[in-house]
């Protein structure tokens, strides 16, 4: 347990120790800085149907959001164990009294919580709003419930990518490939008829899921698949870890 | 106390290390020596857990390695080759990492911490970040990692390599110090380091082991023989003739025709004083009169050696006709000289069988 609180410590340092993830942040704030702006000017405008709220609209009801998403979450987790294979710090990793498991979930609590920290700025946009109008806070707070939960299976995506390579921009091409499948969910939903395969599509749906938690729908099946869907992609990543032995 | 039994590792067809068994006791300080390839680095890897062998098993003071790792490793401290830290980390920082990473908790890190640091000779650099040491600092920084849980088992890979002589020499006796009250495994392919180090060898070659034994007994399993070198001043001709005659002398050479004579003799006798009173008698002018023995480097050149040659004649019966045809076809048409002319000679007929 000692071992993965140490893994998680330093992979969370080496975050704010590296120049991607400032600059990540900074890329982040401009362009969510920048939808909250069309937001509001787009909600003042007396033509506009007015039924939405600023923050609403700001959770995913925006293709920025899953641009953003798309593109930071490999940033963020390409280095988690390529860098190790590839600076060779994965030799002195492996031989310490810590498993695979341990290694991979104390790296992936590291990213979750560096994701987390990025959307902490975005709070400042609520306080804004509230200043100005009532504010219903049972659907913020599950708008970012949403953005956790959907960070949380992004980013063990990213880590399973991360660990076939010892190049970093492998690890961040295959996670964004990965990504875009998640993503292409929405489309292909539209496209396929079969009811079983839509309602399967539909429950992975992350558009959709955003859309409902925006709104204040908390639907516990979202949790759940979220939660198994991270523990799956986890348990791969640690197997690839441990399979990374023989070859 | 390290038991390795059998140790077997194949990477696809190809087989790295193949049988290796050998034990560290306790206390002792074992060298492994190779040329570059031949194993170390893969049975190394074995003994630390890294690389999972194919066939085999490793005790560390009788912990199975694979039954119960964690117990096993704990046991052990390990500085790979090349040495590789997170360098934007300090050095303390990276010490304290390393500890916990080994399950001790933050007070005994703190309580292991200056200790390792006055050791390894860091305490004037634990503040500094990691990426601007050198290499003979980030070597010590590894070797401090390695120890700071205080395992009674310490295996370094090739700890030495890539530093400047008076780093080596500062690390080798770093090593040394370390090695009185632990179980030392050290890898290397720099022969003083195992005669000044260690108190045995192992010798690995192409994935076997070839030998196993403290020098001493290797140098005198290389040669039975020992040599004897004399400078004559203006030796006379029939001095090769007068020196094989004495007994014990094996073969008497004189390279060169100079002054300088050898003599090859059983090594079970000194035959310097007879020498000298030969030459005493002959009336020669002894400038010099010294004894080689056998060194650690002819016990390595002849294990090691003689396994290449055997390798090559049996790669030769495969893998000539392909070198053959090649020169062959390039020496015809550039100087056709009789070696070149031979080959393809040799290649047609290769290719009629």
């Amino acid at each position: 347990m000692s071992g993965m609180l140490a893994i998680f410590e330093r992979e969370l340092r080496a975050y704010f120790f590296s120049a991607m993830a400032w600059v990540v942040l900074a890329f982040l704030l401009l362009i969510n800085g920048y939808v909250f702006a069309i937001i509001l000017s787009f909600l003042n405008d007396p033509m506009s149907p007015g039924s939405a709220t600023p923050m609403r609209l700001f959770f995913g009801d925006t293709f920025f959001f899953w641009l953003v998403l798309i593109f930071i979450v490999p940033v963020l987790t390409m280095r988690l164990l390529s860098e190790e294979r590839k600076s060779g710090t994965i030799e002195s990793l492996m031989t310490a009294p810590v498993s695979e498991v341990q290694v991979v979930v104390g790296k992936y609590l590291a990213a979750l919580a560096f994701y987390t920290f990025l959307w902490l700025p975005t709070l400042v946009y609520v306080l804004l709003v509230a200043q100005h109008s009532s504010v219903d806070w049972g659907p913020i707070a599950s708008g970012y419930l949403g953005i956790f939960g959907i960070g949380s299976v992004f980013i063990a995506v990213g880590l399973f990518g991360s660990s076939f390579t010892k190049n970093q921009i492998v690890a961040a091409v295959v996670t964004f490939a990965m990504l875009m499948f998640f993503f292409a969910i929405y489309f292909i939903d539209s496209l396929v008829t079969t009811q079983v395969i839509k309602d399967i599509l539909s429950y992975m749906n992350l558009l959709q899921h955003m859309e409902e938690l925006g709104k204040g729908i908390v639907d516990s099946r979202r949790l759940v698949y979220y939660l198994s869907t991270s523990v799956l992609f986890l348990f791969l990543s640690s197997r690839v870890l441990a399979a990374k032995k023989w070859s | 106390m390290i038991e390795a039994k059998d140790l077997t590792r194949r990477y696809g067809d190809f087989t790295a290390v193949r049988d290796v068994s050998f034990t560290v006791a306790d206390g002792e300080i074992l060298g492994i020596l190779g040329p570059n390839g031949a194993g170390k680095t893969t049975t190394i890897r074995m003994i630390t857990g890294f690389l999972p062998p194919s066939a085999g098993q490793v005790m560390v003071n009788g912990h199975n390695l694979v039954d119960d790792p964690d117990r096993a490793k704990r046991e052990l401290g390990y500085l790979p080759e090349n040495v590789a830290l997170y360098n934007e980390m300090r050095v303390h920082e990276y010490l304290a990492f390393r500890g916990r990473l080994q399950g001790m908790k933050r007070s005994a890190v703190g309580e292991a911490m200056d200790e390792v640091l006055r050791r390894c000779l860091l305490s004037e650099v634990s503040g500094q970040i990691i990426g601007t040491l050198s290499k003979g600092f980030r070597q010590r920084v590894g070797l401090a990692a390695s120890i700071l849980h205080g395992p009674r088992v310490l295996v370094l890979d090739e700890p030495t390599v890539g530093l400047d002589p008076k780093q080596i020499i500062a690390i080798r006796e770093l090593i040394r110090e370390l090695g009185q009250d632990r179980t030392l495994l050290l890898s290397t392919h720099i022969l003083p380091e195992v005669e000044q180090l260690c108190d045995r060898v192992l010798i690995i070659d192409r994935g076997r082991l070839v030998a196993d034994g403290t020098p001493s007994e290797l140098r005198q399993q290389a040669s039975g023989q020992s040599r004897l070198r004399l400078e004559i001043k203006q030796a006379p001709g029939n001095v090769l003739e007068v020196l094989s005659q004495l007994p014990g002398v094996v073969e008497a050479q004189r390279p060169g025709d100079g002054d300088l004579v050898q003599l090859t003799c059983r090594s079970d006798e000194d035959l310097r004083e007879v020498a000298f009173r030969t030459a005493v008698e002959q009336g020669w002018v002894l400038l010099e009169l010294s004894e080689k023995k056998a060194s650690l480097e002819d016990v390595f050149v002849r294990l090691t050696g003689r396994h290449q040659t055997e390798e090559n004649a049996i790669d030769g019966d495969e893998g000539g006709d392909e070198d053959g045809a090649l020169d062959g076809d390039e020496g015809g048409a550039l100087n056709g000289d009789e070696s070149s002319r031979g080959e393809s000679d040799d290649t047609p007929g290769e290719e009629v069988r």
